[in-house]
């Protein structure tokens, strides 16, 4: 079974692709059908993930040493050949599991969420083709099949978000998104061709021979940060970095569990995953890994900042997703694939988990969205209650819990960098690191007191627990951010970072000062909230009134949204209308005149095809003499000469 | 001489199913001859799976009169891939007809036998009898629909200037064969050079040549038949004229100008590089303003068989492979479009581009595989016909004929126009009649396949590729 | 006076039947006189490959092999020709080629 997973990788995106075409062609009609297929097949795929997962684990080193990879050419032609298959090696058997994982227990959930829509087959064709673009990304053994899937991942994405397109709000969002990671996917692309113009090649393991030896190629090391900062622009769009982050939260307006599968363990992780893939580019030139951690440290604090104050439970998740992400790009920018793998991994239960847990919340509350309307939900939803407390204690990082040890370790690396690195903007990433955690913890419970503790303040709601179906993947997803995280506890012999890693592995001791400030951090941001919101020593309206510049600065998000808005209405769309009046005027004059003498031509050229098949043989037989006279009269040297050729 | 009729197989049992669908059409009553068109897409399906089986032969018969190649092997999958989906399609149109429903199959069977004949054939008489088995019998299937009009006069055209055709290039064989003394294809190349070189009578030949298989292929001057026999003749016929016999033309055009003047190269592919150009660019002007969905397929299949000259204009291994690549595309490009028009006429009685309008929802089916087919034809990503355009294209940049491909690019461009214009009939306008459109089972079988196929090679066209890689290789290794 | 008459004069006849038979299928009106035409064309062809075998190679009948089988497929082409012009005089009630212009354009 073991050897059957591992030689037949292919089947685990090729199965919900499956589900995928059924779904669209036979079994539309029938809702309970179409989920039974959809789920069978992404249970399939997470059983063959899990095989693959086991046979990476028992045979660790060689799977470290050389990547078991099938290929086969896709299209070739002379001086171009590009393949596709699957690669299997610890860091992509580790997203196998996640991806499969988080994909089949959203669509479980999805059964009770989605029950009664509409557009319920389609929904779980979406979802299907979404796992099979995410899968099929993951395993991919050369850059060109990633982006390949990563455009899919958008398409499927915009299909998702926009699921409900009846509603305007949902379709803007869906546009949003496209257009916003459609913006980075263009710097991925340059990037890809920079890459491979230079290199020849895409694929990863020969990548990461020849860029160390990027002078080889005639490049210079500037050359080379230009290309991985370019690059870097399609993860910077796909994953939520600032300055593109703005679509993220807008995403919420999808189904819940869509949002889940988004932020959880699909698309916004793509971006990391790629950087990850291709870490070695951006180790080789330090300036490009310098760019990447200071994007994500910034994009950490900022977001975490933004979550502060929102009041949308899917908002502030949202935020706090953009938050995360930073804290994975920051750990790829101190060269560890292993801090932003753990980290991406942990992230992907307890963030799940806690969408999955606001979806609960929803679906009790019929869909209201402010949390100031919540409260004291303890009482109604206590499954609900529990496990998303479970939820925030992993993000906040408290121990046992999963994200302790993962964020531990990101803060790690990069007091590392700075520690034996020497290098000193790193102590600013790793302050900012640092109060993104306890700025994480206090947002987090904020949130979580206003939902649950309390009275109910709405008492129009009639809150209810969700049903069992629903419920389920919220036990699977708890239990793995308790347990979670302990594969990466540095006492182990051979923790995560052992399995999953760029290089050599070194044993580092555990560093107990960071260890504890960390969980001193998160307790102080839990008693900050505790005391506001739970015990209410301290008015939080007096507080946002006391601060009310700050308040309204993070509640409107810096004005990042208004500031895109109004360069795109004054800058953009005064280009526009100049470009519009030009376009008008010249090219479309040009443009018209063109299509209209083609027609026009076109139109003189069919009176020529009078009928007659007499005229026919004389223009055959005109044809036939004309090519006699002009091979003979003018020789061919001159003909060819005028119309070129190597001769 | 050697006479292993074996590695003929595949011409014999051709023939033999035409003849047995013929005996058996004259034994069973008239009622029951309507299983004869499946019995001879099954026929045409299991030779089909026999021609693997000679890949890798390349072997000459009868003194290079005959030529069992995988360049000859390639080109007869295209013909019977294109009889199979023909056949397949045709059936309840055939029974439209009425009168003659078995002859009908026969004829197409023996076309296909036809076009193996040319696309193997070794010496000028060979290449002459394929050439004419294909043509007397696609006369008789333009004018097969008796009591109509446009179907007599299709085949009267056809014949005339086929006969026309056939007697120009019969007068370049002449002449050739005269100035070298050969009839054999591969021994002309050194008997002109040891003959002192190109002659004045060989010119002529040359160009006579050029023109005869010009015709086939609807290149332009020599295409003015086409629309006309197109627009007039039975639509499965349209099909198959538009396919087979034009992939047929191109593979004794390829191994006559390939192999017998070599040396020549400079001179013939000036000529077809001019021919190309224009063909690309009359072809797509004058399908814009068409009306009739038939005629406007006519124009643009004239345009495709310009941007399929280009891959002889190169005249390497890797222009030759373009060429098999495209045509076997085309083949299913062009079987599913007029598979859809064929299926669409004889429900509603019309071929006008307007009766298609909210065609998408009397039959989804048949408007998305028009769409597609279209699609692939005008080299849109991901359908097989851009792939096909990357081959042929890439193929004589680096022979220096960029002008050739800036012209095929901006005319693609062109065609894009008219092929959206039926796409936006077809999706965008309200039908006037509401009423659902049946597809038959046979019909809707080559519609699956041919939409399948388009998409999947556009996808992922390595398979293709590569078979046609190593046909366009025994080109050039049975010398 | 025999041996004077080269491949030449079989050529230079040969050519101007081709034209000829040229003319006749350009000009005439009456699809049977066109069809007449083709088939001086074709002989003209038959006249060139027996001169050719007879002259430009050494007692090579390949040639005049080739001419029987152009008789032979032009009797077929004729055949197929005359069907199909009954079939279309039924529908015209004519033999006029200047009425089988219905389709065009």
């Amino acid at each position: 079974m073991v050897n059957f997973a591992l030689e037949n990788a292919w089947l685990i995106p090729f199965l919900p692709f499956m589900a995928f075409v059924l779904i669209a062609l036979v079994f539309k009609p029938l809702p309970k059908v179409s989920a039974f297929v959809a789920i069978t097949c992404m249970l399939t795929s997470f059983v063959l993930a899990i095989q693959i997962g086991i046979g990476v684990f028992l045979d660790a080193e060689r799977f470290i040493e050389e990547p078991l990879k099938h290929t086969f050419t896709w299209f070739s032609m002379s001086g171009l050949t590009i393949e596709m298959g699957t690669q299997i090696d610890p860091t992509s058997a580790m997203m196998l599991f996640v991806v499969t994982l988080v994909a089949s227990l959203v669509q479980i959930y999805s059964l009770g969420y989605m029950h009664g829509d509409v557009g319920f087959s389609r929904f779980f064709a979406y979802l299907s083709l979404f796992a099979m673009s995410m899968l099929g990304l993951v395993i991919a053994p050369n850059l060109l099949q990633m982006f390949v899937f990563w455009e899919l991942v958008g398409l499927c994405s915009y299909l998702l978000i926009g699921f409900w397109f009846f509603k305007y709000s949902a379709r803007e969002a869906a546009k949003k998104a496209f257009i916003t990671t459609r913006t980075g996917d263009f710097g991925l692309l340059l990037g890809l061709l920079l890459l491979q113009i230079n290199f020849g090649t895409l694929d990863l393991v020969k990548l990461g021979e020849m860029i160390p030896n990027f002078t080889q190629y005639g490049l210079t090391a500037s050359g080379l940060t230009v290309i991985a900062i370019i690059l870097f622009l399609g993860p910077i769009g796909k994953s939520g970095q600032f300055p593109l982050h703005v679509w993220l939260p807008d995403a919420m307006e999808g189904p819940t569990p869509v949002s889940a599968l988004i932020h959880a363990a699909t698309m916004v992780v793509a971006g990391v995953y790629l950087v990850g893939r291709s870490l070695i580019l951006f180790q080789t030139v330090p300036a490009a890994m310098t760019f990447v951690a200071c994007i994500g440290a910034f994009t950490a604090l900022f977001a975490a900042t933004i979550a502060v104050t929102q009041v949308e439970m899917k908002k502030i998740l949202a935020y706090s997703t953009v938050s995360q992400l930073g804290y994975m790009m920051l750990a790829l920018g101190c060269g560890s694939l292993t801090a932003s793998m753990f980290h991406l991994m942990t992230h992907a239960f307890f963030k799940a988990l806690m969408f999955l847990g606001a979806g609960c919340v929803l679906h009790g509350m019929h869909n209201e969205l402010n949390i100031w309307k919540y409260g004291g939900l303890k009482k109604y939803m206590p499954v609900t209650y529990w496990t998303f407390l479970i939820g925030c204690l992993a993000i906040a990082g408290i121990p046992p819990f999963a994200g302790f040890w993962s964020k531990d370790e990101i803060l790690l690396v990069t007091y590392n960098m700075f520690a034996h690195g020497h290098q000193p903007i790193y102590l600013v990433l790793f302050i900012m690191a640092v109060i993104t955690a306890g700025l994480t913890a206090f947002y987090m419970f904020r949130m979580f007191f206003i939902c649950f503790h309390g009275e109910l303040r709405d008492e129009h709601a009639h809150p209810h627990e969700a049903p069992f179906s629903m419920l389920i993947a919220l036990f699977v997803l708890a239990a793995l951010s308790i347990v979670g995280g302990l594969v990466g506890m540095p006492w182990l012999e051979h923790p995560f970072g052992y399995y999953v890693r760029l290089g050599h592995f070194e044993h580092e001791a555990p560093n107990y000062f960071i260890m504890f400030g960390s969980v001193i951090v998160a307790c102080i941001g839990i008693f900050t909230a505790i005391t506001i919101y739970l015990k209410k020593s301290i008015s939080h309206e007096a507080l946002a009134e006391k601060y009310k510049g700050i308040y309204t600065l993070l509640y409107n998000k810096y004005y990042i949204d208004e500031i895109y808005l109004w360069l795109i209405h004054n800058v953009l769309d005064g280009l526009g209308r100049f470009l519009w009046w030009v376009d008008i005027t010249i090219v479309d004059g040009i443009v018209d005149g063109v299509g209209k003498s083609t027609q026009g031509l076109g139109s003189i050229l069919r009176r020529a095809q009078t009928g007659k098949l007499q005229h026919y043989a004389l223009v055959l037989f005109a044809g036939v003499v004309i090519l006699v006279v002009i091979m003979a009269m003018t020789g061919t040297s001159s003909a060819s000469s005028m119309l070129g050729g190597v001769r | 001489m050697d006479a292993n009729y074996s590695l003929m197989a595949i011409e014999i049992a051709t023939a033999l199913l035409a003849i047995g669908v013929l005996i058996i059409g004259l034994l069973v009553p008239k009622e029951q001859r309507y299983g004869l068109g499946y019995l001879v897409t099954i026929g045409l399906t299991g030779i089909f799976f026999l021609t693997f089986a000679f890949y890798g032969t390349n072997t000459k018969l009868f003194g290079g009169m005959y030529i069992v190649d995988d360049f000859s092997i390639f080109f007869k999958q295209i013909f019977l891939a294109a009889g199979i989906l023909v056949t397949l399609a045709a059936t309840l149109y055939v029974k439209k007809i009425g009168a003659n429903y078995g002859e009908f199959f026969v004829m197409m069977v023996f076309a296909t036998l036809g076009m193996m004949v040319l696309s193997s054939a070794g010496d000028f008489i060979t290449l002459y009898l394929g050439l004419e088995t294909m043509t007397i019998t696609f006369y008789i299937l333009a004018g097969f629909k008796k009591g109509d009009s446009k179907s007599a006069e299709a085949g009267v055209k056809y014949l005339i200037l086929g006969a026309m055709s056939s007697a120009v290039l019969l007068y370049g064989l002449s002449l050739i064969y005269g100035m070298t003394g050969t009839v054999i294809v591969q021994d002309v190349a050194a008997l002109i050079t040891a003959g002192g070189g190109m002659q004045p009578a060989l010119i002529v030949g040359l160009v006579f040549l050029v023109a005869g298989f010009g015709f086939k292929i609807s290149a332009v001057p020599f295409q003015m038949w086409s629309p006309d026999v197109y627009e007039g003749a039975p639509t499965p016929v349209t099909a198959f004229l538009a396919v087979g016999s034009k992939a047929a033309a191109f593979a004794a055009l390829i191994r006559f100008f390939l192999i017998a003047f070599p040396d020549y190269q400079a001179e013939w592919k000036v000529l077809f590089a001019a021919l190309a150009a224009l063909t690309i660019i009359v072809g797509n002007l004058v399908a814009i303003p068409q009306t009739n969905i038939k005629r406007m397929l006519a124009y643009s299949s004239i345009a495709q068989a310009g941007y399929i000259m280009t891959g002889v204009v190169a005249a390497d291994a890797a222009g030759i492979k373009g060429v098999a690549f495209y045509l076997m595309l085309y083949v299913f490009a062009t079987v599913g479009a007029f598979t859809v028009v064929m299926n669409f006429s004889s429900n509603t009685g019309s071929d006008e581009i307007k009766d298609y309008a909210g065609l998408a929802q009397r039959s989804p089916l048949m408007a998305a595989v028009l769409l597609v087919c279209l699609l692939s034809m005008a080299g849109i990503p991901p359908l097989a016909g851009f792939a096909g355009k990357i081959f042929l294209f890439s193929s004589i940049v680096s022979q220096g004929y960029l002008w050739l491909v800036i012209v095929g690019l901006v005319m693609s461009m062109a065609s894009v126009y008219y092929y959206l214009s039926v796409a936006k009939v077809m999706y965008m306008a309200d039908p006037t009649d509401n009423t659902p459109i049946v597809v038959p089972v046979g019909a809707k079988a080559t519609l699956l396949l041919t939409m399948g196929i388009t998409v999947f090679l556009g996808v992922y066209p390595e398979p293709l590729s590569v078979l046609a890689t190593i046909a366009s290789k025994a080109l050039f290794m049975i010398n | 006076m025999m041996g004077n008459i080269g491949l030449e004069h079989f050529l230079i006849f040969s050519g101007t039947l081709f034209c000829i038979g040229l003319f006749g299928a350009l000009a005439k009106r009456n699809v049977i006189a066109i069809l007449m035409g083709l088939e001086i064309m074709l002989n003209s062809v038959n006249i060139n490959l027996v001169a050719f075998s007879r002259y430009a190679t050494t007692g090579d009948l390949t040639g005049q092999v080739f001419a029987i089988f152009v008789v032979a497929v032009a009797a077929a082409e004729v055949a197929v020709g005359l069907a199909l012009i009954v079939a279309i005089y039924r529908d015209r009630m004519s033999v006029n080629v200047e009425d089988f212009d219905w389709l065009k354009w």
